[in-house]
């Protein structure tokens, strides 16, 4: 899903880790038709867990991988990255085949499945509660909603300057008096409904990427029906047409997600890449999915319960906390001997994500003062953070992409990404003087509130009194924090950003001017010379010149830094053997209709 | 008796309108319009605009005289105040900033797991306390005395977090004997409770042994506890008949102003056992400056505050014939 706006170190590898794949399952009461491997046939329940709480269901406005994780199991989009095939391939989703794209590669012709039906739901009131038909329609709605500057939307990035006549829409929703005024029968010349399961895409320019954020959570389809019945509520009722409904939903507490009862046809992948097959991962190749029936999900934001829940064998799947790193693998990084014995299994891989603490490059103070921002970047231990705080899961951070992204410079010119002490503090110097006075507190916000988020926060003060500065922290939970940036309302934030999708570009448009907040550039940095290579990079093809260009930006940006860099994570998850289908997968949305359960091992295991 | 309490019923509403009014002053004269805050510096006039009129901020404070001449003579109460008035009487406070969920739905949400946890926390704590401090108090002076002195500063000193910490790795993990995290409504979530009651209990004795022992150690010295060993009254009389009503007016200050802060939770204990009460909802809502929340639950508190007040007086002439109430 869209990226995933991540805080905290620990925290953040939970999230990926528990939320985004609720896997694991057990049985309990209930009803339904189960493709599971249950006990005597009984419902089969997945247990998971996610260290935040979950901000909204509304793909429009989704934009952090807690909320996306889950959501990505209830809303379904065109394409989908296939399950077990490495590199990373597209597939059909609601879409019946790949889009037919014209000579011009500007008008993209996509045919729906015609067997979709949105979640029964009660905001269908002319079917008595039954969901209707998925149309062609619904995507140009639901596309719409992005653009209505009413939504205040933090994906309009995605489809700003890309499709014809939709930012005429935008401009003309301005004119609207209220949200109820909008009229979203106006037509827009790049979204044709052809009929109902034809939709016809006209692009303003090449869009190289259209098809991968076709695969991308916010550009899901929304019923209508739903959005006027639960008006500002939507986001706590989403309807949609994925494996999963929401069956409750206690904020802050517990989710749970069942069976959709009128999913689709879908089976599950018959073909995958070397080793699938020995590894069991092709064992229900064939076989309709979901294959899990129910997903409970605890809120869990403390890392003792989460560790020792998922010690106990209450939950089938985890991260593992801070604290808890060295009981769970050996120095050479191995499982220990005792969680071995347990069942459990370690999966390691690489995340698509880097880390920062951000600038809001509209505090007058950050902004105009390039030797703070450069001291503050200097007075960082990277590889002390990444010891404390991450048991050195993962790399410093000295450039913008990450490793497995086409683009990564190991050696990048950065010479403000290092930690010296020194210099920080001649830099601050620099800075006072630039400023005409002694500097002012810098409010640092956290999203979290838990011990991990305090420590993290205690260790930036200490850093910054290191070099003469003074930073505040202020804690809360990662909903607010995200609105707070969202509405520019943080001076300096602790964010990350997971890959959308498979291409520099993703990451590249995090420093294009006009995707600020509420878009994806929550640092709000302009620089006119960045747009430009923006604009170039986004249009061209995958080639070397393209590489290069993606370098020369990524220099620019390590050069004005509006950010603090940290690092790049690896992953370390654990599960039970009981989980079954388990691949590790960088695009982690949508995939808890792949998991299956041996039951009976997991009743012989804890005896549940 | 009765008309006593008529009368301070009759009283409360007034109260009441001045805790609203107080309220109003904080949130809506003082604090000022937080509309553009809400919308933040992203936002357009228009999105301003719209926050402002779903907040309400788009009436006049007091009086809407504008309106009279549109909407009738009626229309003079839509203005902030009466609507802040109105939310008040009808428990409609509007939207979490964030969550956009029913203000009013998140509290009674939040209450009934709060109040089950914190209510047999505080009769346990209350009742343990009570019965320990009758017991020291007979024994003033001896070793055993001093020895639960010593304990009860041992666990005064003991951070909550950090009993909760062992409790749960303790009790919950290593021995199994309760869960260790969770929630479910109804009876079959009592099994999530006991720990954390149990937790709580332990944790507030430490503070109210050494406060009942002193408040004990005041009447046994008293004259009519003499006059009653005297008398040869065995000590379970004296204790529960003579020197248990004597000490109850400082047991009911301190324990019937303590019951609306009941509602508030219990932070630490729902964070680490998943208990999903009001707890960290102001807590939140401060960080978040969630005004809507902030304003419902300083009403609510004040309101129980307020009806608190009015059930220690009654039960001081309850306990002590000297209280009258007239």
């Amino acid at each position: 899903m869209r990226r995933g706006l991540l805080f905290a170190w620990p925290i953040a590898l939970l999230l990926a880790v528990c939320g985004l794949m609720p896997g694991c399952g057990e049985s309990s009461e209930g009803g339904g038709q189960s493709n599971g491997t249950g006990v005597d046939g009984e419902v089969t329940t997945t247990y998971g867990a996610i260290s935040s709480k979950v901000r909204g269901m509304d793909p429009m406005d989704i934009g952090d991988t807690t909320s996306s994780g889950i959501a990505s199991n209830i809303y379904d989009c065109l394409y989908q990255y296939h399950y077990l095939k490495r590199p990373y391939e597209l597939i059909p989703n609601l879409a019946a085949e790949m889009p037919t794209v014209s000579e011009d590669g500007l008008t993209y012709t996509i045919k729906l499945r015609d067997d979709v039906v949105f979640q029964d739901d009660e905001c269908f009131t002319e079917t008595d509660g039954k969901g209707r038909k998925l149309v062609a329609q619904d995507f140009i709605y639901s596309w719409k909603r992005i653009a209505d500057i009413k939504n205040v939307s933090k994906n309009w990035w995605i489809l700003d300057g890309k499709i014809k006549g939709l930012d005429e829409f935008r401009e003309y929703t301005k004119t609207a008096a209220s949200k109820a005024d909008v009229d979203y029968n106006r037509p827009v010349e790049g979204l044709e409904a052809v009929d109902d399961t034809t939709l016809r895409i006209t692009l303003v320019k090449p869009w190289p990427q259209v098809t991968q954020y076709l695969a991308h959570l916010p550009t899901a389809a929304v019923p209508h029906e739903a959005v006027s019945h639960y008006g500002d509520e939507f986001l706590n009722h989403p309807v949609g047409t994925g494996p999963y409904t929401l069956k409750s939903w206690r904020h802050g507490s517990k989710i749970i997600l069942e069976r959709n009862p009128t999913y689709r046809e879908e089976f599950y992948p018959s073909e995958g890449q070397a080793g699938d097959e020995e590894a069991g991962l092709l064992a229900d190749a064939g076989k309709p999915m979901p294959l899990i029936d129910r997903i409970d999900i605890s809120i869990i934001e403390e890392s003792q319960p989460l560790w020792l829940k998922l010690m106990a064998g209450d939950l089938d799947i985890g991260g593992i906390p801070k604290d808890n790193f060295d009981t769970a693998i050996s120095p050479t990084r191995e499982l220990t001997p005792d969680l071995v014995k347990k069942g459990v299994v370690l999966e390691m891989y690489e995340d698509a994500a880097t880390y920062w603490y951000g600038f809001n490059m509209e505090d007058p103070l950050l902004s105009n003062n390039k030797p703070l921002r450069q001291a503050m970047n200097l007075g960082i231990d990277r590889k002390d953070f990444l010891e404390k705080f991450l048991n050195n899961r993962g790399i410093p951070a000295r450039g913008v992409l990450p490793p497995m992204i086409a683009g990564y410079d190991k050696g990048i010119n950065s010479p403000y990404t290092q930690y010296d002490v020194e210099l920080a503090k001649k830099k601050v110097k620099e800075a006072e003087a630039l400023h005409g006075g002694p500097l002012p507190t810098i409010v640092l916000t956290m999203g979290g509130t838990d011990s991990t988020a305090r420590q993290t926060g205690q260790w930036f003060i200490r850093s910054y009194e290191n070099i003469g500065l003074t930073v505040e922290v202020e804690y809360m939970d990662w909903p607010s924090a995200q609105e707070k940036v969202k509405t520019k309302s943080a001076q300096m934030y602790a964010m990350g950003w997971v890959a959308d999708i498979p291409d520099a570009e993703n990451f590249m448009q995090l420093f294009y001017g006009p995707n600020e907040s509420p878009g994806a550039n929550s640092m709000n940095y302009k620089n006119p010379q960045v747009d430009a290579i923006y604009e170039k990079i986004a249009v061209m093809e995958h080639s070397p010149e393209r590489i290069e260009l993606i370098r020369q930006m990524q220099q620019m940006v390590v050069d004005d830094l509006p950010c603090v860099l940290t690092v790049h994570r690896v992953a370390f998850i654990l599960h039970y053997d009981w989980l079954k289908n388990y691949k590790p997968h960088v695009f982690q949305y949508g995939l808890a209709k792949y998991r299956n359960l041996d039951a009976e091992l997991r009743q012989q295991r804890v005896g549940r | 008796m009765f008309s006593y309490i008529v009368r301070r019923l009759l009283y409360t509403p007034l109260i009441v309108i001045g805790v609203l009014i107080v309220t109003f002053l904080l949130f809506r004269v003082v604090q000022g319009d937080v509309s553009a805050e809400y919308a933040g510096r992203s936002a357009s006039p228009e999105t301003v605009a719209e926050i402002r009129k779903e907040l309400g901020f788009d009436k006049p404070l007091f009086i809407n005289t504008e309106a009279v001449s549109e909407h009738g003579v009626l229309a003079v109460f839509d203005s902030q105040f009466f609507h802040h008035f109105k939310s008040a009487v009808t428990f409609d406070f509007g939207r979490a900033r964030v969550s956009k969920q029913k203000v009013s739905s998140m509290l009674a949400d939040g209450a009934i797991p709060s109040l089950t946890l914190t209510v047999p926390m505080f009769l346990g704590t209350l009742v343990t306390a009570v019965s320990i401090s009758l017991f020291i108090a007979l024994v003033r002076g001896s070793v055993l005395d001093t020895s639960v002195v010593v304990a009860c500063v041992c666990g005064m000193s003991l951070p909550f977090l950090a009993l909760i910490m062992f409790g749960q790795y303790f009790f919950a993990h290593k021995l199994q004997w309760f869960p260790i995290f969770g929630y479910e409504p109804g009876l079959a979530g009592a099994k999530y409770f006991v720990l954390p009651v149990l937790m709580g209990v332990f944790a507030g004795l430490g503070g109210d042994v050494r406060f009942y022992r002193t408040v004990m150690l005041d009447e046994i010295n008293a004259d009519y506890i003499r006059t009653a060993r005297a008398k040869g009254q065995n000590t379970p009389r004296i204790l529960y008949k003579h020197l248990l009503k004597n000490a109850m007016i400082p047991i009911i200050s301190k324990v019937v102003l303590a019951i609306p802060f009941l509602f508030l939770g219990s932070l630490l204990t729902e964070r680490f056992f998943g208990i999903p009460g009001l707890g960290y909802l102001m807590v939140e809502a401060i960080g978040q400056r969630d005004f809507q929340i902030i304003n419902a639950m300083t009403f609510v508190i004040s309101v129980l505050f307020v009806l608190g007040n009015l059930a220690t007086d009654v039960c001081y002439a309850l306990v002590d014939p000297r209280v009258t109430l007239n």
